[in-house]
């Protein structure tokens, strides 16, 4: 007996249970089942949130070599203790029974799956994906992963695709969610990712959210929100949406919008900035030029239809423009004209200018996918920026224009390292010989190795995939079958010569069209890194064993990639490869301005935001005082922007309508998005008791007027059909969200109620990322 | 005014939280269940916010767990909120961030999670004349009364002197299982 269990036999003793007779009793049958334990038996580590890209700071509760509870860390900067619901359950994701626990292969006869072992399974990945190179190219090898790989994950990809095969037919999930951020940042600064912090939350006064279901997509960040309004009464939320949310709810302002003419509504804001001379024009001499790009509606298209639906390669081109051409393009959007394409007040349109004009507040402008899955969500990213650059309100506390991120990982593993059909590290590109030998250098390759022209990006890598173009293709931690645009397109028929891995932790609708499912080691099961929305780079380590033979997934590309003899990327033991990888990505960022904090540093802490120079974290991005590589004594520096002479770009965009829109035969808009409870494809939360149970299926909201008209009532069976697809769901009238006459709202959670087979793989013109928010629909009772 | 409750609404809530408990999220007929197995029945683990054990009334959460909580003659009581607002968070402003509802009883896939239990052994006191220390968690529950005073309160946990209302001054949160060693 040591000293603790002696501790915890005098305290069953001495602690005789201090409840009524049946909690004695259950108090004893506790004491039989888990000896007794207390919050301060268990054995805490640190990790982020598996979630979202608020990456959250949990504790996380080990007892006999399971997860047992979690609790809010109290010491993350982040969320300061406080999760939403899905935090809270954390630990339950991991212990569906249904996890996948060993390898296995399709049946020879197309039905159902047998297991084998992992040297089997190695081993048959190595050899097709070494015969589909051999006999069809590079181009025909392709990987799949997301904004939930750890960076490990991401940077084992890229550097086995990229620097091994010599294939760029690499991509992520996050093209469908954040590559119109990406695209914004890049056109605008030529560097990705946002330069405020979530500090910019409390330090703001007035909070702008575009199409941002804050409250339940981002609920934690909304908090700390909420609490600067508590503690600020003068501090207010403006909600500018296309459905009445529960974020709605908290909103001084709610601006209701038709879909896809927030373009309007933003030119319309800066028509008043310009034409009433609220613009910080010193800010503008010193910081700003202004460009244009290809705005022909007929050039540009969606990406949807004829010879586009196929391939869809739209390249902007930019032009020179200045301050006296954007006020002569802005003529456009006087508030009349922007009040009748967008359906908001013309008085609501000046309080945002006002809003956006005033000196004296600090405005913080954020978004999501409402933003970002839209046909001009690049031009839209450009516009919100435009608003910040040109009131100079930007890189100071509380004034930011602030995107925000869906995936734990979006901006660590696919923006930073760059797990992109073009992309590379630290923003780094494959169409720049420059990038290229740079990487090639730190991977110690020959110069050449990494090709220069850019794999497909997602929606068009699927459909070279439906095509045959690509014939093998690994997926891991994304479930695409439930989550890609125009889903039927990219159905598998038997013995359609492809030869599809999923690497996952439950079966899901993509393993069920896999021939070689890989089970994988899940979140603390394994040591990881991510990154979050406000450049904070974390690390935890792995804190229990994985189930049955589940790996992780760096470790299985690894796996693969010694057995096509590229073992010499990896030359880092098996069983302590992290901190040797880490160190090695860490020097492609080095003296980049996104240099991440050492691996050591990273334990320690509880995460740092990049750039990190000297041990020391940078809160604000391109200000003086702040960021390390600044040099100005004061103001802004947009040092990474080479070639706009170390400025940032104000593009003018022009509004064009959404792709398809509601007309006779389909009179609605069909929207989708996401709920508090589930997160993503819900392959994770719907294991969940607690979750499943609040949301079990996915459901239609009806507005209430349009329910009268068609005879239909929450809980009623009604059928949603569009040009592409058709759908039983129940109805909801006037539940948390509350859609405007005219319009529908499903989530995308629900397998077995796939809104993606309606929505339209129509996409933005310059990130090629889906607009999942617009299409038009008709619905009936069933 | 504020504790005159309409009693046509007190009988209908009480009809409601009586037809969702036998909806099956607590199983077991009352009398086999006791406090400690219905707490738990509500919560995925110990230190988990518990889910809400009626139908939604369409009404705000505040009106019943206010400041001081609702007797439900019949029922039993909604208790006030032990959440504070804590520094840089408005925890209490979004109660159904981290509360959900149950819409059904089924699961989508059986789980083989067993979570932390509620520790049911007394807080340790150095003598029986000590304060005895706090055997939980705070975080989020810094509102003390809510629980250990008032209707709420069950009589084991209630506490004798609340009109000292800084509890934490006495009673100190136990935060690790090992003795300071030198």
């Amino acid at each position: 007996m040591n000293r603790r269990t002696f501790l915890r036999a005098a305290g069953a003793l001495a602690g005789i249970a201090a409840f009524s007779c049946e909690d004695r009793r259950e108090a004893r049958r506790i004491e039989g089942a888990l000896g007794g334990l207390s919050h301060v038996d268990l054995k805490w580590g640190k990790a982020p949130c598996r979630y979202c890209g608020t990456g959250c700071g949990v504790e996380v509760g080990v007892h006999g070599g399971k997860v047992v509870a979690v609790r809010g860390d109290a010491a993350s900067p982040v969320n300061r203790g406080l999760l939403c619901v899905k935090g809270y359950h954390l630990p339950a994701m991991l212990y569906g029974k249904d996890r996948l626990l060993h390898p296995m292969r399709r049946n020879p006869d197309g039905k159902g799956f047998a297991r084998i072992s992992w040297d089997e399974a190695l081993d048959l990945i190595a050899a097709r994906f070494g015969e589909t190179l051999k006999a069809h190219g590079p181009e025909a090898v392709a990987i799949y992963g997301s904004g939930q790989w750890t960076v490990f994950d991401g940077y084992a990809a890229l550097k086995w695709f990229k620097g091994g095969l010599r294939s760029n037919q690499i991509e992520a999930n996050a093209r469908l969610c954040m590559a119109s951020a990406v695209m914004g940042f890049m056109t605008q600064f030529q560097s990705d990712e946002p330069m405020g912090c979530y500090e910019d939350l409390e330090a703001g006064d007035d909070f702008v959210l575009w199409g941002n279901n804050m409250a339940e997509m981002h609920p934690v960040l909304f908090s700390r929100i909420l609490e600067r309004k508590r503690t600020s009464p003068g501090s207010r939320i403006v909600d500018i949406a296309t459905r009445h949310t529960p974020t709605s709810d908290h909103a001084d302002l709610y601006v209701e919008i038709r879909p896809g003419t927030d373009l309007a509504l933003a030119n319309g804001i800066l028509h008043l900035l310009v034409s009433e001379g609220r613009v910080d024009e010193g800010f503008v001499k010193e910081n700003v030029v202004f460009r244009r790009g290809i705005e022909d509606l007929e050039r540009i298209g969606y990406g949807a239809a004829g010879a586009q639906a196929e391939r869809y390669a739209f390249q902007d081109a930019a032009r020179d423009s200045s301050l006296d051409d954007l006020k002569a393009f802005l003529a456009d959007y006087a508030p009349a004209r922007a009040s009748a394409i967008t359906g908001v007040p013309e008085a609501q349109i000046r309080a945002l200018a006002d809003l956006y004009g005033d000196p004296k507040r600090g405005t913080v402008s954020l978004w999501c996918m409402g933003v970002n899955q839209h046909v001009r969500g690049t031009w839209m990213n450009n516009l919100i920026t435009d608003l910040h650059l040109l009131t100079g309100k930007i890189s100071r506390p509380g004034n930011n224009p602030f995107s925000l991120t869906g995936q734990p990982s979006a901006c660590g593993t696919v923006r930073e390292v760059g797990t992109l059909a073009n992309r590379l590290p630290a923003d780094g590109v494959v169409t720049s010989k420059e990038h290229r030998s740079k990487v090639e250098a730190v991977w110690g390759l020959p110069e050449g190795t990494i090709p220069e022209k850019p794999g497909h990006h997602t929606v068009d890598m699927f459909r070279a995939l439906a095509r045959g173009e690509i014939r093998a293709m690994w997926i891991q931690v994304t479930n695409p079958m439930v989550s890609l645009p125009n889903l039927s397109r990219f159905e598998r028929k038997p013995g359609d010569g492809r030869f599809i891995v999923v690497s996952d932790i439950y079966p899901t609708p993509t393993t069920d069209i896999a021939d070689v499912i890989l089970p994988s080691a899940a979140w603390v099961e394994r040591e990881g890194v991510f990154g979050n929305t406000e450049r904070r780079t974390q690390q935890w380590d792995k804190l229990v064993e994985p189930p049955g033979e589940a790996r992780e997934d760096a470790l299985q590309i690894i796996q693969v990639a010694k057995r096509m003899g590229l073992g010499h990327l990896f030359p880092w033991p098996e069983d302590a490869f992290h901190e040797p990888l880490f160190e090695e990505y860490r020097k492609l960022t080095l003296g980049t301005g996104k240099d991440l904090a050492s691996y050591e540093d990273l334990r320690r802490t509880r995460g740092m935001l990049w750039p990190v120079v000297d041990g020391k974290e940078t809160r604000y991005r391109y200000a003086a005082g702040h960021d390390p590589y600044v040099k100005k004594p004061k103001g802004v520096h947009f040092y990474k922007a080479k070639g706009y002479g170390e400025k940032a770009a104000v593009w003018l965009r022009p509004y064009h309508p959404p792709a398809e829109s509601p007309d006779a035969e389909y009179p609605f808009w069909l929207s989708t998005g996401r709920v508090l409870e589930h997160w993503h494809t819900g392959s994770m939360t719907r294991r969940v008791k607690e979750l499943h149970q609040a949301v079990p299926a996915a459901y239609v909201e009806v507005n209430r007027a349009d329910a009268l008209e068609l005879g239909i009532r929450t809980g009623d069976l009604v059928r949603v059909e569009t040009r592409r697809g058709s759908l039983e769901l129940r109805a909801q009238v006037d539940g948390r969200g509350k859609t405007p006459k005219g319009s529908l709202f499903v989530a995308f959670f629900d397998e077995k109620r796939l809104v993606n087979r309606l929505t339209l793989d129509a996409m933005d013109s310059i990130s090629k990322e889906p607009d999942y928010k617009k299409c038009a629909a008709r619905v009936r009772k069933a | 005014m504020r504790r005159s409750v309409n009693r046509a609404l007190l009988a209908a809530l009480a009809a409601a939280l009586e037809a969702c408990s036998g909806g099956g999220a607590e199983e077991g007929p009352p009398a086999a269940r006791s406090p400690a197995t219905v707490r738990a029945a509500r919560r995925a683990f110990d230190g988990a916010p518990p889910v809400i054990p009626h139908a939604p009334f369409g009404m705000a959460c505040s009106s019943c767990h206010g400041a001081s909580g609702v007797q439900v003659e019949g029922v039993g009581y909604a208790p006030p909120s032990p959440h504070e607002a804590t520094a840089g968070l408005g925890a209490s402003a979004r109660c159904l961030q981290c509360h959900v509802f149950r819409e059904t009883a089924a699961v989508f896939v059986a789980s083989a999670f067993e979570g932390l239990r509620q520790d049911l052994r007394r807080g340790r006191r150095l003598n029986p004349l000590a304060p005895p220390v706090i055997p939980h968690q705070t975080l989020l529950r810094e509102n003390c009364a809510a629980c250990h005073t008032g209707p709420a309160a069950r009589e084991e946990i209630r506490c004798t002197h609340p009109e000292r209302v800084r509890c934490t001054q006495c009673h100190v949160a136990v935060q690790a299982s090992e003795e300071f060693l030198r």
